[in-house]
């Protein structure tokens, strides 16, 4: 059973593709262990193509250079791309059937969810109990990266710069609040302080030091100046 | 229980089988049974004519590849994906590069679209949001890079309690299939992990349906077998 989740916030964003890479893979890979939070994006996205789609309302009526734009881009379509598209489709190589979707790390392998399947590119480094895999999401705001602890390993006391990201993808651990189960979802901010140990071992999604970065949509942060602020 | 898995994987291998024969051509069932099904995630009794014609453009593009009907889905879209693209990318270039790169995959990934698992505006909106998503970080973060429809799944079921059940099953499942024969382990990934339907596949490796289907059956009793030697 799984007990911690996004928040609705978060959710609502995410169905607008408004968040960095690094929160949409957990939120994501959240859904995949989560059947409640993945049908409520399913109603959320149900929702906005609704609105973007079916009310006419809502649309600002395009000016007359783009509809003809558009034109021209439909006329083009039915000349020329539908047509290669077609070719291309043909004669395209399809390249390996399945990606490797699994790290090794201490000699186990964990499966991971289907939003890691493009993410894991470099390897693991540590020392002692504790491992860490970067992933390269090309944030400069925030770090993310899948989290080994050892059976019997504990990560120190801390606290955090902005907030902390935790999502427990197997094994188990807990920290003076609580157990935590695989797919659970844990955002602190840098009140919190607390040093997580397992029994058994773990492996985790962690985004760390990212102050006010998740919960902001991107297309927000897309204003240059936004960068200035971090 | 593993049975169970394994009769799960051959009921789907049933549903895409007719799906590719049959039900695409009937579209009188298909437009009743998707307004049925959206009727109860959209809170909404009355059957939507719109909903019913976007799906048949759809079914049309996909089984004759019908320009006139695309053309109609074009107009019925672009202004809305433009004006969409105007709002999130900030800029009248970016937003008709979104009108392309959206209305050529609906285009090319038609045959992929079932109207029993969403309607077509839904599923327009994911390809359209997933492709807005990578240009967003190309835009922002100068990244080539193709997450979307890892984060947001374009032809997978929307049904969310096989979410769980499909991730923790092939967790252990894929292990098995790297294990089989490597012909049969072609056919088994490509028609479950790629979901093509069995004449797809057929075509893309040049060899009969027949044989495509003995292959996938040997594989499929192999992981059967795999399942339970390891398991029980």
């Amino acid at each position: 059973m799984i007990n911690y989740h996004p928040d609705q916030h978060l959710l609502s964003l995410h169905a607008k593709g408004e968040l960095p890479l690094s929160m949409s893979i957990a939120i994501s890979a959240h859904a995949e262990f989560c059947a409640h939070c993945q049908q409520q994006l399913d109603q959320m996205t149900l929702a906005l193509s609704e609105q973007q789609f079916e009310q006419n309302q809502t649309i600002q009526p395009a000016s007359i250079e783009q509809h003809g734009q558009l034109d021209d881009l439909l006329n083009q379509f039915l000349n020329n791309t539908l047509d290669s598209l077609d070719t291309e489709v043909k004669t395209k190589p399809q390249s390996s059937l399945v990606a490797d979707n699994s790290v090794t790390i201490k000699g186990q392998q964990y499966m991971l969810p289907r939003v890691f399947k493009q993410q894991i590119t470099s390897g693991w480094q540590g020392i002692g109990k504790v491992s860490r895999l970067r992933l390269d999401t090309g944030e400069p705001q925030a770090r993310a990266s899948l989290l080994h602890i050892a059976a019997n390993g504990e990560i120190p006391d801390h606290t955090h710069k902005g907030s902390e990201l935790t999502l427990l993808l197997a094994g188990e651990f807990s920290d003076c609040y609580n157990t935590y189960k695989p797919g659970d979802f844990m955002l602190l901010d840098q009140n919190h302080e607390h040093s997580p140990k397992t029994t058994e071992g773990c492996l985790c999604y962690t985004i760390v030091d990212a102050p006010l970065y998740f919960t902001k949509g991107i297309s927000k942060l897309l204003n240059p100046i936004g960068d200035l602020l971090y | 229980m593993l049975h169970r898995d394994l009769l799960d994987m051959s009921e789907k291998m049933e549903n895409i089988q007719s799906q590719s024969s049959q039900t695409r051509y009937d579209k009188g069932n298909l437009s009743l049974r998707s307004s049925n099904q959206r009727s109860g995630a959209m809170n909404s009794d009355e059957p939507n004519p719109l909903t019913d014609e976007l799906a048949q453009l759809m079914m049309l593009v996909a089984n004759n590849r019908c320009k006139t009907s695309f053309a109609k889905l074009f107009s019925h879209f672009a202004p809305k994906i433009n004006s969409f693209g105007v709002q999130r990318l900030s800029q009248q270039g970016l937003a008709m590069d979104l009108v392309q790169e959206t209305m050529s995959r609906v285009w090319t990934k038609a045959h992929l679209y079932n109207a029993d698992k969403a309607a077509v505006s839904t599923w327009v909106f994911t390809i359209m949001r997933n492709q807005c998503f990578d240009m967003l970080r190309k835009v922002q973060h100068n990244r080539e890079d193709a997450f979307g429809d890892d984060i947001w799944p374009l032809f997978e079921s929307d049904d969310a309690e096989n979410n769980d059940d499909d991730f923790l099953l092939s967790a252990s499942l894929l292990q098995h299939v790297e294990e089989l024969p490597p012909l049969q382990r072609q056919v088994v990934q490509g028609i479950y992990m790629q979901e093509l339907t069995q004449q797809e596949l057929a075509d893309k490796l040049n060899i009969p349906i027949g044989t495509v289907k003995s292959r996938l059956r040997l594989g499929l009793e192999k992981l059967k077998s795999f399942m339970e030697k390891h398991y029980d």
